[in-house]
């Protein structure tokens, strides 16, 4: 069960491509592109390079019309980042043409070079029913093309590649509303062998640190947990009850739900600063490392209370100002942690 | 997260699993696969049966003669007339406008081709809403 999920495929020029489980679709694909190029690299190392964790708070952008909170960085931005950090060099383009944009991916996957490409969710048939909800932010890898449509690898739902017709593809890719993918695809052109995963590392951890302690809006990182985290506490007097849990849902859905690894990527920035401290041969990373997995225990225990109140609507003893000084401990927890891991990043040696 | 705590209460994912991040026996971390979360099943069908709840209330509206089809399916692929608009390749304003059902039935063949098209729908099935409700709520 804990060892790696693997399964193989043979790609247009004969090349074979590995599909492993990944607990994220972006960090995964990323991961997943740059193996191909010969860059052996784990998903936790391109969540940390990339700097992925983050918090935000957005109340002017509304999903099903709610307010949303993220606990990642913008998509997109982590593989950017962790191509530079890396030197790869990557081709990316959108279309204004849907029949370019088909094109274009069939005469590259004939090469035999996969594509990553960002879809919307809506559209993907293969996708649980559940989880189909209108949102142009998914990445998966087309390998090649078949009788059915196309093969293709989605690290971060399934065990096992699958198919996926051209009808779904085509919709997909193409859907029109909020964050339109206008048929993005992107894959490496070419890895720069000395690239130094050392430096990257560094970088990315001092990234990380500034995004979520630097940025002068009090809605983002450690200080947008803590004005979500007040604005929970009132939402029960403010909004009534049942909006109030909507809302806190909302919440939940995008801490736990969308592929994020559980407690909102704080685990898997965990494994990534478990995997720099054996780089790095650092005991001080380690200690982060377990500070993180509490934290991100922290965060789990609040999904945990505020699906009971969700759950049982008034009738539980948990409150939301109970929930509200969870996260407000994980936003004090982390603080610390983020200026402690800005002073051993600015130690470390590349 | 140790491994031994990863949630594995139902096999929400349709039989699909999905993998998180959880610490092993000797402290490191490993990939492990979870069948689901009951705390996730929580919020999750909440956000289901409410989009459910939402097109079941429209499809009465079709019925009552208050809205058009379209509305319904609209709502039943997840759309705001933004949206459909921007599929479609129309004017917000005139893609709200036939959300009238008198308007609706006066459109021309080619325009309800468009709608279809949009829709991912036959002809047939966009002018006309099933007669019970829609259980899977979320998609065809």
């Amino acid at each position: 069960m804990t060892t790696e999920l693997i399964t193989k495929e043979t790609l247009a020029n004969g090349r074979t491509y590995i599909h492993r489980t990944s607990a994220h679709c972006e960090t995964g694909v990323t991961s997943a592109l740059f193996r191909d190029k010969g860059l052996d690299i784990s998903e936790p190392m391109i969540f940390g390079i990339g700097s992925g964790i983050f918090f935000g708070h957005l109340p002017f952008i509304k999903q099903t019309g709610l307010p949303v909170s993220t606990f990642r960085s913008i998509p997109g931005l982590v593989f950017k980042k962790a191509a530079k950090r890396l030197g790869v060099k990557v081709f990316r383009k959108r279309f204004r043409n849907q029949q370019k944009g088909m094109d274009e991916l069939r005469r590259v996957i004939r090469t035999g070079q996969i594509v990553a490409v960002t879809t919307n969710i809506y559209w993907l048939s293969f996708f649980p029913r559940r989880y189909r909800f209108n949102f142009s932010g998914h990445n998966f890898i087309v390998l090649y093309e078949n009788e059915n449509g196309f093969r293709i690898s989605d690290p971060a739902l399934l065990e096992y590649t699958t198919d996926c017709s051209t009808h779904d593809m085509e919709r997909a890719r193409f859907a029109r509303g909020p964050m339109e993918a206008r048929g993005l695809m992107y894959y490496p052109l070419s890895v720069n062998p000395d690239h130094d995963i050392r430096k990257a590392c560094i970088t990315g951890m001092k990234d990380s640190c500034k995004q979520m302690l630097k940025i002068p809006i009090p809605l983002f990182g450690v200080k947008g947990m803590r004005y979500l985290a007040k604005k929970v506490i009132k939402w029960p007097d403010k909004l009534g009850y049942v909006e109030a849990c909507r809302q806190l849902a909302h919440i939940l859905r995008l801490q736990e739900e969308m592929g994020t690894g559980g407690a909102g990527f704080r685990f898997m920035y965990a494994a990534f600063l478990q995997e720099a401290a054996e780089l790095f041969g650092s005991e001080e990373l380690a200690e982060l490392s377990q500070e993180m997995t509490a934290i991100g225990d922290i965060w789990r225990e609040f999904a945990v209370v505020s699906a009971r109140i969700i759950k049982q609507r008034g009738q539980s003893e948990e409150t939301f100002a109970k929930v509200g000084g969870l996260m407000l401990i994980c936003a004090g927890r982390e603080e610390q942690l983020f200026k402690d891991l800005d002073k051993v990043a600015r130690k470390l040696k590349a | 997260m140790k491994v031994s705590e990863v949630p594995q209460d139902i096999t929400y994912y349709e039989g699909e699993k999905r993998a998180c991040y959880a610490l092993n026996d000797k402290g490191k971390y490993v990939i492990v696969t979870s069948t689901g979360w009951n705390d996730e099943a929580v919020v999750n069908s909440l956000a289901v049966e409410e989009l459910a709840e939402h097109l079941e209330e429209t499809r009465k509206e079709v019925f009552a003669g208050t809205r058009s089809p379209l509305y319904y399916h609209m709502e039943s692929r997840q759309m705001n007339p933004r949206i459909l608009a921007k599929t479609a390749g129309l004017a917000v304003f005139r893609v709200k406008r036939h959300f009238h059902p008198e308007i609706f039935a006066r459109l021309k063949p080619s325009l309800l081709a468009r709608y279809a098209k949009a829709l991912a729908l036959s002809v047939e099935e966009l002018k006309t809403v099933p007669e019970k409700r829609d259980e899977r709520g979320n998609s065809k």
